[in-house]
């Protein structure tokens, strides 16, 4: 009965995607864009009719969880091509922050330890995003960011070495430390760095040739190219999540958390601690190194004055509220940096401080900091570890008054 | 002199003491006997306030000891002796000395000298560090940082655990000296039930947090069931 | 013979470089004596002195003269280092490790973040009572100048105080008593809760005069910002020596002070934090306990 449940919902969904692909054809302006609505309309079909599949998360949870991933992927790209500019770069610049965010939550929440200095490795990756640009301007843009990515991790691994080998405060005190030199670091090295002004991309990056009549071939910032920017920024951050989770339910993401429980258990049953904690540590600055490096690319430029140590600190701040060790937790935090600016001088304005005041320019700080002890000590897992109680304790309790009636 | 009535402690799910109920005398020492996870350590803890307990009454005298913290438990009166000696390795023998005067009246030198001359190895050692000392050297000293600050409870936790039989021998011979010139409540907690026997007054004998017998001592030490059953004294 | 221009430039780095390395010092004993006590890296070492010395100092706009400030900024100092043990720590004993990291970051941002609202990031000179002009030999600069004089000074009676209360007084036996064995401590009678408040008191008072010190140099001034790489530097310094290690945490402080000195002059001042870190990550790979750690202290 269940073979043929599975063959009818099949069947239906087949029926629907069709039916979707003509009615996109039809309805759409030209055939191009019929084409794009329709395949679009087609994978999130499809996506959703294998989510919903009953017992496929236990059996296959690699499939659920690409068939999540599209489907997101999906909605979104469809909605940046309704956004504005404005809403699609924030859209871009959360999506890559939610990507450092997850490695952090992944570095934490797995280890148990904790990094000081992910904004001055989302400078590494933004510079040597920036720098190879300038130097091998043919360089495909993915091959880019994988260098990129490269080299944050191997910054990772020199510093993760000596102290993750250490029980005790010492990777946050390096990492720290290393936030605290980034600045000097890149100004020792000028001629590469290009100094205080820092570094524009020779050439905005413009789609590839067989997808461009899609997006138009706009150059400047902030018009139909901001889309584009967001659709790569997007994909990118829709593969890095979906590796991550893939990482937090292996054997290597169980054991990282069983170090973060207990490290004396973990040790007995033949957890390697130090590789462990390096490899996080490893993974966390690739991560943010991805995260940087698309920075550049949405802004077609880079500034070192982004990447001071009140960034690593707004990093710190954005996964601890929305929820360390959590993938919701990353993607809260990148909704929340998007809009954190506006926010705050939303603040501002309803509170009627002079916005060029000293109150009104540290408010960021004032918020941020006191956020972070607040949700440490009234709420350590933070957004998404108390939505995810509330949620629960609702389940229990309406499972608790279904029981009686049976 | 020390009153327990109706003690029950536990910790989370498990139960570690179950109703205990016994007294220690002034100027005697009240051996609390029994296998490991009777309650004898739990026992000790929650009358020097380490731990709180759920139900029951611990009494000095007149005054209740239950909700003080240890701090002031001490500062009553009550030397604890704890499991492992608790000796400070990484201070010198006298300022292991000079932490247990912290609260005692009597002026520092004097403190000293008494408990050099009860205890003249530590005399000899003064400026060591505690860490080198032998085990018998340690338990001395733990019973003299005790002693100096003139406590009217002595509490001793497994005093000869990890001690040769000679060594312990003496140690009793001390722990009733001390006792009787002192005219302390001594509870001391042992495994080693023959050489605690030896000088007790009193003995309480513990079983799964509750007590299966409360008598004077020599009456626990001629009772073979007690003697095979729950303190393993095999002859 | 040495050539005298080497001979005096070398004899100025070396005295420069002790200047700050004493102040580096400082704030590494600063975070032992928190770290030893309670087991927090405090990161907030830097900024509750900042605040500390602001709320002393501004004093000098009521025209007060500099040593009343200097002494309140002091009081200021043991006040909030109290206070925040009680109201922001005291939670967090047995916690993860993370959760008084996190707490501490957050108070460091909201400290400098609210200093910098109410008296502005702008630089307040501190009218110190010394000459900062350095002095000559042979008409050429000696490297010490009565201010920095001043700061060495103060830095070395500081942690001469600081020893002398641990060794020879009965509070500094509690309180080292309390931070290696807090529960023997209790059983002996030690108030164990107020130890650690203290310790806290101390260590934020010790990073006031610190603070006091280098933003009393007439080319620094105070800002919410002044303690920041400062604080970086006496970490680095406070884990090349050992955490559990006070004289570890001055030795590695002062030597740090010198060396990098030494790079300054030499190459140029921004290779000093990337040396500071170099040196730091080759120390831990070399002697992760720290150099003045005897590893056997370690187990206990």
């Amino acid at each position: 009965m269940v073979a043929k449940l599975k063959v009818n919902r099949a069947a239906s969904s087949a029926g629907l995607i069709v039916l979707a692909a003509v009615a996109a054809l039809v309805a759409a302006p030209t055939f191009r864009d019929g084409v794009a609505i329709g395949v679009a309309l087609a994978v999130a079909i499809a996506g959703v009719a294998t989510l919903t599949t009953p017992g496929l998360r236990a059996t296959h949870p690699v499939v659920v969880r690409s068939a999540l991933t599209l489907v997101v992927l999906d909605i979104t790209l469809i909605a940046t091509y309704f956004f504005s500019a404005t809403t699609n770069f924030n859209l871009a610049t959360g999506a890559a922050m939610s990507i450092v965010l997850l490695g952090l939550s992944f570095l934490t929440g797995a280890s148990g330890q904790i990094s000081l200095g992910n904004g001055a490795f989302m400078g590494v990756g933004a510079f040597v995003m920036a720098i190879w640009a300038n130097h091998h301007a043919t360089t495909p843009i993915a091959v880019t960011l994988l260098i990129a990515v490269a080299v944050g991790a191997l910054v990772g691994l020199l510093l993760g070495l000596p102290a993750t080998r250490l029980r005790g405060p010492y990777l946050a005190g390096m990492t720290l430390a290393f936030a605290v030199a980034f600045t000097a670091i890149l100004s020792s090295f000028n001629s590469w760095t290009g100094g205080d002004a820092g570094l524009q991309l020779p050439t905005s990056v413009t789609p590839p040739r067989w997808l461009e009549s899609f997006f138009g071939s706009g150059t400047s910032l902030l018009t139909t190219n901001s889309m584009w920017l967001a659709d790569i920024t997007i994909v990118v951050t829709g593969v890095a999540f979906f590796l991550m989770a893939n990482l937090f339910a292996s054997r290597t993401g169980r054991a990282m958390r069983l170090i973060r429980d207990n490290d004396v258990a973990a040790e007995l049953v033949g957890v390697s601690l130090p590789r462990t904690r390096v490899i996080a540590f490893i993974v966390s600055s690739a991560f943010a190194a991805l995260g940087g490096a698309l920075w550049t690319m949405i802004n077609n430029s880079v500034s070192p004055s982004t990447y001071s140590f009140a960034l690593s600190i707004t990093i710190l701040s954005l996964v601890v509220i929305g929820g360390i060790g959590t993938i919701p937790g990353a993607i809260i935090g990148g909704i929340i940096y998007a809009y954190s600016t506006d926010a705050i001088n939303w603040i501002t304005n309803q509170t009627g401080l002079n916005p060029q005041g000293n109150v009104a320019s540290q408010l960021n700080g004032i918020i941020f900091g006191g956020l972070l002890i607040l949700t440490m000590l009234f709420a350590p897992m933070g957004i998404s570890g108390a939505v995810h109680r509330w949620w629960r304790g609702r389940k229990d309790k309406s499972g608790r008054l279904a029981t009686p009636s049976h | 002199m020390i009153t327990i009535d109706g003690l029950s402690v536990s910790f989370g799910a498990v139960q570690a003491l179950r109703g205990v109920s016994m007294s220690a005398e002034t100027g005697k020492i009240t051996a609390v006997l029994g296998a490991n996870g009777a309650g004898k350590t739990t026992l000790l803890r929650t009358i020097s306030g380490l731990k709180e307990p759920a139900t029951g009454s611990i009494r000095m005298d007149d005054r209740s000891l239950i909700h003080e913290r240890p701090e002031n438990i001490a500062r009553m009166g009550v030397g604890h002796v704890p499991e492992g000696r608790g000796v400070i390795g990484e201070f010198t023998v006298e300022e292991n000395l000079r932490l247990g005067a912290m609260m005692a009246k009597v002026p520092l030198q004097a403190g000293l000298d008494e408990q050099y001359e009860q205890f003249p190895v530590l005399g000899e050692r003064r400026k060591q560090h505690a860490a080198k000392l032998s085990g018998g050297e340690r338990q001395m000293l733990a019973m003299a940082r005790a002693m100096i600050a003139k406590p009217s409870v002595l509490l001793l936790d497994e005093p000869s655990l990890g001690l040769a039989p000679l060594v312990t021998a003496q140690l009793m011979h001390t722990i009733h000296d001390l006792c009787g010139s002192n005219n302390l409540t001594v509870i001391l907690v042992e495994q080693n039930a023959s050489s605690a026997l030896r000088i007790a007054d009193h003995a309480v004998v513990l079983h799964l947090g509750r007590v299966v017998a409360n008598d004077v001592a020599a009456n626990v030490a001629a009772n073979e069931d007690l003697r095979q059953y729950y303190l393993g004294m095999v002859e | 013979m040495m050539d005298p221009i080497l001979t005096s430039r070398i004899m100025s780095d070396v005295l420069g470089g002790l200047t700050n390395g004493v102040m580096y010092g400082l704030v590494a004993l600063s975070l032992v004596l928190v770290w030893r006590s309670t087991g927090i890296l405090n990161f907030a070492q830097g900024a509750m002195p900042m605040f500390a010395t602001y709320l002393g100092m501004g004093l000098l706009s009521y025209h007060l003269s500099y040593w009343p400030c200097v002494a309140i900024s002091i009081v200021a100092g043991f006040a909030i280092g109290g206070v925040t043990e009680r109201v922001l720590v005291r939670s967090l004993y047995g916690k993860p490790e993370i959760n008084p990291v996190v707490v501490m970051v957050g108070f460091l941002i909201v400290l400098e973040a609210v200093a910098s609202a109410i008296w502005s990031t702008t630089p307040r000179g501190l009218p110190s009572p010394f000459s900062p002009i350095d002095w000559q030999i042979g008409g050429k600069p000696f490297g010490l100048s009565d201010f920095t004089l001043y700061e060495i000074v103060t830095g070395v009676i500081v942690m001469v105080a600081v020893a002398a209360l641990f060794r020879f007084t009965k509070l500094g036996l509690q309180l080292r008593a309390a931070a290696l064995a807090p529960e023997v401590s209790r059983l002996l009678g030690v108030r164990v809760g107020r130890m650690l408040t203290l310790g806290w008191m101390l260590s934020t008072a010790v990073g006031t005069i610190t603070t006091v010190l280098v933003a009393s140099n007439y080319f620094t001034g105070l800002t919410p910002q002044v303690m920041d790489s400062i604080f970086a530097f006496g970490f680095i310094a406070a884990a090349v020596g050992g955490l559990d290690s006070p004289v570890g945490a001055l030795v590695a402080g002062v030597s740090l002070g010198i060396i990098l000195q030494f790079v300054s002059d030499y190459l140029n001042s921004n290779a000093i934090i990337i040396v500071a870190l170099i040196f730091l990550i080759v120390s831990l790979m070399v002697r992760p306990s720290g150099l003045f750690t005897k590893s056997s202290a370690r187990r206990v």
